[in-house]
């Protein structure tokens, strides 16, 4: 496990303040949140800083981490096993301060430290304060429902048209029955079914964290997203689709083939004098529901190469017979 | 709810779809649980209009888009110190640079095949 300094993490001395630290995490905050950053490795740097001030912003964390520092100067990348004890006299309380944090986003070194060790220790209750708050040692162990996880996942936009199938990884820590810490890893495999959509949520019941004192485990929800798709996008249930026409089939119109997200190939009718921005729309060929969505094809009018002498000639046929259009005539 | 192993060794579990009827929304602790916040939180968030629910017979529900969307709420709010009223608009700002990037991808994809 590799020792994370914290410190230089957020970029501030040993001595910060809180308010020096509240400061210097809110500006890398705004340099990295995944959301705004152009940054190629925003998430990392993201979950880096974020776990960085999860521990700096909590005077136990901190206290604690401090206290490790002390005993042997451990530099950022360094070979880590905490020592045993490490933690002694130290008490974590959960504050909600990783409220939105995904389990996975922290690095094994503050699972090992702050995290897994905590849940397993008090029964793998909440570790997002707010509605619950946990102790890491100490406080007698009470009922408690097992947390959710959150996470995303990634699928084509076929797949919410034929539904798919997928293995997940999840790790996870337990204690085992002489009071260890068990690091556990398993394999989850899921079938998604047709229908999905961008952004929705897919819930697996009961694949969340353990519950405690005979609570429900926890849930794990799946947030979707597609993979980008030069042929296809999806809004809601609709999906728009580009389709490539040549000139004569744009203008002359007539029937065309076009191969769906759906993987069916089906006869569309383009209607003459085609103009650019306007939509086929195929109903109920978009995602599959109660309500399916609509496809809409997006036409895009492709030039053919002019590479042989004949063809070069049909150009130029082709402006003779159209010596009056001037395509900047619109402009 | 039975969790069966698949013959790769792996737990099968079961996927439900949410918000395909109201039935499959969230409940308001779900939605609270999911943004480690309190019930609270959310109906102040909802009666301010920065949330949308849904309350039908007595009990509110809630869609996958405002899950999502109170989770990034929620972590503005505890890492800056943001007013929730700024909280919401950073959120509409960022729902918004997220589809303007996706059509981006889309359109820049489109032209290069012209």
């Amino acid at each position: 496990m590799e020792f994370k300094d914290y410190y230089k993490i957020l970029g501030v001395d040993k001595s910060a303040s809180a308010d020096e630290i509240k400061k210097a995490y809110r500006k890398l905050a705004r340099k990295y949140h995944p959301d705004v950053s152009k940054e190629a490795d925003a998430a990392d740097r993201m979950a880096e800083v974020n776990e960085a001030n999860t521990v700096l912003s909590d005077p136990e964390k901190r206290a604690a981490y401090d206290n490790l520092g002390k005993e042997s100067a451990y530099r950022a990348g360094q070979d880590f096993r905490p020592p045993p004890n490490w933690d002694a006299g130290f008490e974590f309380t959960d504050h909600g301060d990783s409220a939105g944090m995904d389990s996975a986003a922290f690095s094994d070194f503050f699972e090992q430290m702050f995290g897994r060790a905590a849940r397993a220790q008090r029964g793998a209750g909440a570790d997002h304060g707010g509605t619950a708050s946990g102790h890491f040692r100490g406080g007698p162990p009470t009922q408690q429902r097992g947390e959710d996880h959150h996470a995303k996942i990634e699928l084509d936009l076929r797949d919410a048209y034929a539904g798919a199938e997928r293995m997940l990884t999840l790790r996870g820590a337990r204690l085992d029955d002489n009071g260890h810490l068990v690091n556990e890893e398993r394999q989850l495999q899921v079938t998604i079914p047709k229908g999905v959509r961008e952004g929705q949520l897919i819930r697996l019941s009961g694949q969340g964290s353990p519950g405690y004192g005979g609570a429900p485990n926890g849930d794990l929800f799946l947030e979707v997203q597609f993979k980008p798709d030069t042929r296809w996008r999806a809004q809601d249930r609709d999906v728009y689709q580009s389709v490539n026409v040549s000139p004569w089939e744009a203008e002359l119109g007539g029937p065309i083939q076009v191969t769906t997200p759906g993987g069916s190939t089906v006869e569309v009718n383009v209607p003459a004098h085609w103009k650019t921005g306007r939509k086929l729309r195929l109903k109920e060929r978009g995602i599959p529901a109660a309500t399916p969505g609509d496809l809409y094809l997006e036409l895009h009018v492709v030039l053919p190469p002019a590479t042989t002498d004949e063809q070069r000639a049909a150009y130029s046929n082709m402006a003779k017979a159209f010596a009056q259009f001037n395509p900047r005539s619109a402009q | 709810m039975p969790t069966p192993t698949s013959n790769t060794g792996a737990t099968r579990a079961w996927a439900e779809l949410l918000d395909d009827d109201v039935a499959r929304h969230l409940t308001l602790e779900d939605l609270a649980r999911a943004c480690a916040m309190a019930p609270g939180w959310v109906t102040e968030r909802v009666s301010q209009g920065l949330l949308q629910g849904d309350q039908t017979s007595g009990s509110w529900r809630f869609t996958s888009t405002t899950v999502i969307r109170a989770r990034r709420m929620a972590r503005l709010e505890s890492s800056f110190d943001a007013d929730p009223q700024l909280a919401a608009l950073t959120t509409d700002l960022m729902e918004e640079v997220t589809e303007l990037r996706r059509r981006m991808v889309q359109l820049e994809s489109a032209l290069k095949g012209l």
